[in-house]
This record gives C-alpha cells, structure tokens and sequence, in this order.
C-alpha cells in the first residue's frame, strides 16, 4: 500500500490571550497505516492540538491539512474522513444509543444494510448490544464512550483522531479498541491518538511525538525515539 | 441522503422532546415527571389561551376587533423578541456538544442554523396559542371569510421568525464583544441587560410617539392604527394588512422578509461560529485569573458561595435571575431623581392614584420585580451531571439548601432595602412606615427565596442538555414565576385598596405577619424535602 499524508500539522500555535502560548510552532505528519501517539503531561497542549485538528477549535497561526485539505478553508472535507472521539464524549443523553449511532450514520450518508451491518458488529465487540434502545444518559462513563468508539467507527475514516481514548474503557474493551486500531491501521487508516497510558502507547504506536509546554521536544518512530530503552525512560529523560 | 440540516435538527429535537424520554424511559418516577410536565405546559397554552381570548373579547365589546391582528401582530413579535434574546446565548454559544458537533461534517452555519430552529419550533406552540386563541375571538365578532382563517393560521409560523432573528443577532452582537475580555460573562451579562432596559425605554418612547398621534381617536379606525404602528415595525402591518385586507403582496413581504433576513443573519453569524466559540473558550483557558486567598467559610456560606460563583459563571443564569434586582434598584433610583409620581403615572397613567395611596405597595412593587426569579427556584436542577459531588461530601442536604437559600438572600435582600429606602424617600413615606416596608420587603424575600426553594426541589431536573431548559422552561422555575407574578400584582392593587381603608402601618403589619408565617411553613417544607432526600 502506497504511504500518504493524512495529517500533516505545519507550524502550528495557539494562544490564550496575549502571554500564554498553549501551542507553540510544533509540525508533524501522520501517514496512511501510522498509528501516531501524543504524550505529554496534563495541560502541555495535546487537547489543543487535537481540537485544531478536528475543526472544534480556531486558530490563526499555522496550517493543518488532513487528506491534502485545509482545516481551515476545506472543513466539511476534512471532517467528512476524519472520526473524533473526545476525552469525555458529550452525547445527547436522552437519546439512545442507537438513536445516536443511526444519527452518525445519516450524517456520513451510511446507507441501512452497511451501517447495520457495522453496529452489530462494533456493538458484540464493545458488548454493548442490549445497551442500545436504553437512553444514553443511563449510560456508564466507560459505555458512553463506546458509543462514542462505534460512532467513530461507523463510516470507516481515513484519520481517526483520539483524545485519551482509553479512559473509563474496562480491560476487555481497551483490548478491542487495540486490535481495532490494528485492524484499521493495516488498512491504510491513520491514527492519531493523545495518551497518558505509555505501556499502551509503546505497544501500539509505530510513531511518537512528545509535547511539553506546547512544544515538540522530541518525535520520530519508536525505535528511533526509544533506541533500546522503554518509552517510560525515553518520556523522561526528555521531560527533564 | 436526507439533507444534513433536517438531520441535525431532528436530532436536536428528539434529544429533548419528552416523547422520545417517555417511550424510552422504565422509570415509572420520572415517567410520572415527563408526564406531569406535559400536562402542566398544556395548562399554561390553556392559560394563554384564554387570556389571549379574554383580550379579543375585550376588543369586540368595545366595537375595536379589527386591531385584533395588529394586537396579536404585536404580542407574538414583542414576546418573541424578549424570550429569545435571554436564551440566545445558552442555546447558540458554548453548549456543551458544542465539540461533537463542530467535529462532525456540518458548516458552523448550519449548526448555528438548526440550534436557532430548534429554538423557534420549541417556542412555537406559546405563540400559535396566542394567535390560534386571537383568531378564534376574531372570528366569532368579525365573521371573516374562510380564507382570513387560513392565512392568519399560515402567517402565525413567520411572525415570530423576524423578532427572533433579530434577537438573535443582537445577542450574537453582545456574545462577540464581551469574548474580547476577560470576564466575558459578566460582560456580556451587563450588555444583555443594558439591552433589555434599552428596549424597556422605547417602549416608552413608543407609547409616547402614539399619544401625540392621539392613538385614542385612530383606534377606531383599522388602517389609521395598523399605520402607526407599521411605521415603528413593519412586519405587524403587513400580517395584519395581509390578514384583514388579504393583500398578497404583503404577506410575500413578511414570508420573504422572514427567509431573506434568516439567511442574511446565519450568513454573518455563521462566518465567526468557530472563532466566537474558540474566544469564550480561549477566556476561561487564558490563565489570567489570580488565586485568591484562602478563607475559611462555614458549610452553608460554602455552599452560598458556590451558589455565587454558579451564577457569576452562566449569562443565561444571571440575566434571568439578575434582571429583577436590578429593574428594582434602577426604578427606585430613576424614581428617586425624577419623583416617584412622574415616574409611577407612565404606567398607571389617568388612574385616580395619589403617592400617598400608593406608598403600602411598595413592598409588593419592588417583590414584582426582585421576587421574579429566585436563583432558588432552579438552583436544585441546576447541579445537573455535578450532582455527584453534593451527593458525596458529608451534607445533610438541609445544609445544601440552607446555603443555596442563603446565596438568594444574599442577592436580592441588599437590593430591596436599597430600592426600598429609595423609593420611600421618593414618596416623602414616613420613617416608622419605611421601616415597616423594608421589613416587609425582607420577608418577602425570604418567602420569596424558600417557596422558590420548595419548587425547586419538587421538580428538580438534572438530565438537562442545555442549562436554559431549566433556567427559563424548566417545570420549577414555571410553577414559581407564573403565580408569584400573579399574586404580586394583586397585591399590590388589594394593599393600596387597604391603605385607603386603614392604617398603612397596620396594613403593613397584616402583610408582615401573613408572608412571615408563609416563609416559615416554605422553609419548614424545604426542611422536610432535604429530610426526605438524605434518607
């Protein structure tokens, strides 16, 4: 399968109000098959990031392209391949959970079977298929973000973009989402996903960008970035 | 594919309309709640409705019917304007799937779009009951012809439309001015209502510019009214020049009016969605806050005072609640400066009044005002998914709405001695009969404050998706506001046809003694609910 671009972040900063610089001039680019972590400390700019390149957030300085498009003159293209599932997903509580996955599913224009098809399947992996005609706001933390998952899922996106995806996720559902990402990774899907966890992101990420301070201290492959050493040592001694 | 604007609409609408919880919902309590509520808009539509009736009913007595169109023109537009205008900003910034929208394929127009939508077709029963109720008392005096019926009906859904783009905008503006500093809400809270009290003054403005065209004569005639007041808003002339007259032209003006001004208005406020959004935001993440120093404060204060900074942190919560304490202060001030009785004949005008009359009302007047909205009345509903934390720490929720009681105390009792002094020595009252006012005006807030309370915890709701679904429609805020309202105007009319009668001190004595014992049994009654819930 021939590489492609499907990220491509090109000097990119934020700022909040005039002194605090979220963001600072940080460039990389996630390719088709790439699983692609983010790690960095709480509040060093990865949610930030993230939200730029999503389109949930404005920014003036810096370019992001995804698929070739810019985020800020070509969204509805953009977003149209891309799937974002949030550290804390909002649904609409009072609706269900197939209520809210066929709403997904309309919105990228899933015709019935295909989008069947895919709910029975992501929802018997994330076992969450008697959940489905129960509202939403019955919901635990760890089932609202399955549904969020299925939801990402669900038109089968060319960038998959995840803001600490495996929070609140039980043990069983971490191993499903991992093997997803694979699945999706050999065929062609880039990922990009922020991380706290680094044993999960040293086991599943061919690549790794480390941001502190809005900066990019340190990106590359993993074994490249690690040589030899453990992604924990590795995080460290480039935090210090 | 269905077009992505009636997707996202739908979906708005499926997510908070009570048929969709009620087929879904197992919960035989809340489903009891979802059907109390619906019962209880029912009622209010009814209410509505029959005042609605009542004024026609008015007008045909009087041989004036055919301002029937323009006073329901007027109605719907005026009640639009307002009501949108203090939700604009919950519904259309920073709501809270904001995220999971804008990271969906949708334009930020057409989610601007589909929230204002869903904001006119939730709106839309209040006004077509008004009108519905209007067109049937017209009906029964005017005998109109069928196609009168079919066009009033038709042009009801576009009256509202062109108030409410408008509103809209107007709160677009204020959003996008108060994103530039830093305490955006408080802000945008003080240009919302430096607006309110804008448009309150051309009311007055209005009323006037009417006198001199002598209204009173013109009103006999329908073109001569449906003039002056098509001059000062166009769109209520052309409903009622298309309605009475069945003018065609007139009614494609209020029709394309309608849609070019929606389109106009989504145009703009969609091309700074994105960025107006990232500013409110940006404020809160722009780290220039300073922490202040650490006080110890005891249980109730604390809750008071997260009560405090709940209210300072929502606009749509402080406008709401905010807006009577300072009508209040701003009227006892204005009253203050000009004199009380220049200022009270702009709304009784003719009425055989005299200051001294009206001085055992001005308890109740300013209780009009400041006892609107108790912060109380949607405080409980207002926990929503923070709910968990009350629930965790170690309080008995009597301490929980002690202090949220409190916070209401704390807001509006200042303000009501404050507007109470000033408007005492604007009415020369004498100093035993002012302190007995200000008395009374606590009381009252007091009452104010533990019946808002009571409501609050009987229809508490904390599965809101938008925090104005509680703050302006919510069932607690509905059952306080309505009657409190109704029983404050009258009074205000029994205490002054008492003080002709009797002693204004012992007519404030009785009123005392009658809202004091009221305060004590709402306060005891919120007692036994904060029981009832620890258990």
């Amino acid at each position: 399968m021939r590489e492609q671009v499907m990220l491509d972040i090109r000097h990119y900063s934020k700022s909040y109000g005039k002194n605090n610089k979220a963001v600072d001039d940080i460039s990389l680019q996630v390719m088709s098959g790439d699983i692609y972590g983010f790690i960095g400390h709480n509040g060093a700019g990865k949610s930030t990031t993230i939200r730029a390149v999503v389109g949930v957030l404005d920014f003036s300085e810096g370019e992001i392209l995804i698929d070739s498009h810019s985020v800020k003159d070509e969204p509805i293209a953009c977003k149209q391949v891309t799937a974002y599932i949030p550290d804390n997903p909002d649904l609409y509580e009072n609706l269900t959970g197939l209520q809210y996955l066929n709403f997904i599913a309309d919105v990228f224009g899933i015709d019935t079977a295909l989008r069947k098809e895919r709910i029975t399947e992501y929802a018997a992996l994330f076992e969450i298929t008697d959940a489905l005609g129960d509202p939403i706001g019955s919901y635990s933390h760890g089932m609202k973000q399955k549904v969020a998952i299925i939801s990402a899922l669900i038109h089968k996106p060319k960038l998959l973009v995840l803001d600490e995806p495996f929070v609140g996720l039980d043990p069983k559902a971490t191993f499903t989402l991992k093997q997803i990402m694979h699945s999706m990774c050999q065929e062609g899907t880039a990922i990009f996903f922020s991380t706290h966890v680094l044993d999960v992101a040293e086991k599943l990420c061919n690549k790794i960008a480390i941001i502190k301070h809005g900066k990019i201290i340190a990106a590359g492959s993993m074994e490249e970035l690690t040589q030899g050493h453990s992604l924990e040592e590795t995080f460290l001694e480039a935090d210090q | 594919m269905k077009h992505k604007s009636f997707l996202l609409l739908k979906v708005l609408l499926l997510s908070t309309g009570r048929r969709n919880q009620l087929k879904h919902c197992a919960d035989k309590k809340k489903r009891r709640r979802i059907i109390g509520g619906i019962v209880g808009s029912v009622f209010l539509y009814l209410f509505l409705m029959v005042y609605s009736i009542s004024v026609c009913i008015g007008y045909g007595y009087y041989g004036l019917i055919e301002n029937a169109p323009t006073m329901c023109a007027l109605i719907i537009s005026i009640l639009s304007f307002v009501l949108t205008f203090l939700k604009t900003n919950g519904y259309l910034f920073n709501f809270k799937e904001y995220d999971m929208l804008m990271s969906l394929p949708f334009r930020a127009r057409t989610i601007a779009a589909c929230k204002f939508l869903y904001m006119y077709l939730k709106s839309l029963p209040w006004y077509l009951s008004i009108s519905v109720a209007m067109l049937a008392g017209y009906g029964f005096f005017a005998r109109p012809g069928i196609a009168v019926y079919l066009l009033w009906l038709v042009l009801s859904f576009f009256l509202p439309l062109i108030p409410m783009l408008a509103a809209t905008f107007f709160g677009f503006l204020i959003a996008k001015i108060s994103a530039g500093f830093r305490k955006t809400n408080i802000i945008q809270t003080v240009l919302s209502v430096a607006f309110v009290l804008a448009c309150l003054s051309l009311r007055f403005v209005f009323e006037d510019m009417l006198r001199e065209n002598k209204v009173q004569q013109t009103l006999q005639s329908v073109s001569q009214a449906t003039d002056s007041t098509a001059r000062f808003y166009p769109p209520v002339g052309w409903f009622t020049a298309a309605v009475t007259k069945l003018s065609v032209p007139d009614m494609l003006l209020l029709a394309g009016v309608s849609a070019l001004l929606f389109a106009a208005v989504f145009a703009i406020v969609g091309s700074a969605y994105r960025k107006l959004n990232s500013a409110i935001r940006a404020n809160a993440a722009a780290k220039k806050n300073r922490s202040s120093t650490q006080k110890q404060r005891s249980a109730v204060n604390a809750v008071a005072f997260k009560e405090f900074k709940r209210f300072t942190g929502s606009t749509t919560y402080m406008v709401n609640s905010g807006i009577g304490v300072i009508l209040a202060s701003l009227f006892a001030l204005i009253c203050c400066i000009f004199g009380f009785e220049r200022i009270i004949r702009l709304f009784i005008h003719d009425a055989p009044l005299t200051v001294d009359m009206l001085q055992p009302a001005i308890p109740f007047i300013l209780y009009f005002l400041i006892g609107m909205l108790a912060t109380t009345a949607c405080s409980p509903s207002l926990e929503g998914k923070n709910y968990w934390i009350i629930q965790s720490l170690p309080l008995a929720k009597k301490t929980v709405y002690q202090g949220k009681m409190l916070f209401n105390l704390y807001l509006t009792v200042p303000f009501m001695l404050f507007s109470g002094i000033c408007l005492c020595v604007s009415t020369k009252t004498p100093l035993p009969d002012t302190l007995l006012y200000l008395v009374l005006g606590v009381v009252l807030c007091a009452f104010s404050t533990a019946w808002g309370c009571v409501c609050g915890i009987r229809h508490m709701r904390l599965d809101w998706e938008n925090e104005v679904e509680v703050i302006k429609q919510g069932a607690a805020v509905t059952i306080y506001l309505l009657p409190n309202m109704l029983v404050a105007m009258g009074l205000t009319v029994v205490s002054v046809i008492l003080g002709m009668h009797m002693d204004h001190k012992l007519v404030a004595g009785i009123f005392i003694l009658i809202a004091g014992i009221l305060a004590l049994l709402s306060y005891r009654r919120v007692m036994v609910l904060a029981r009832r819930s620890d258990m």
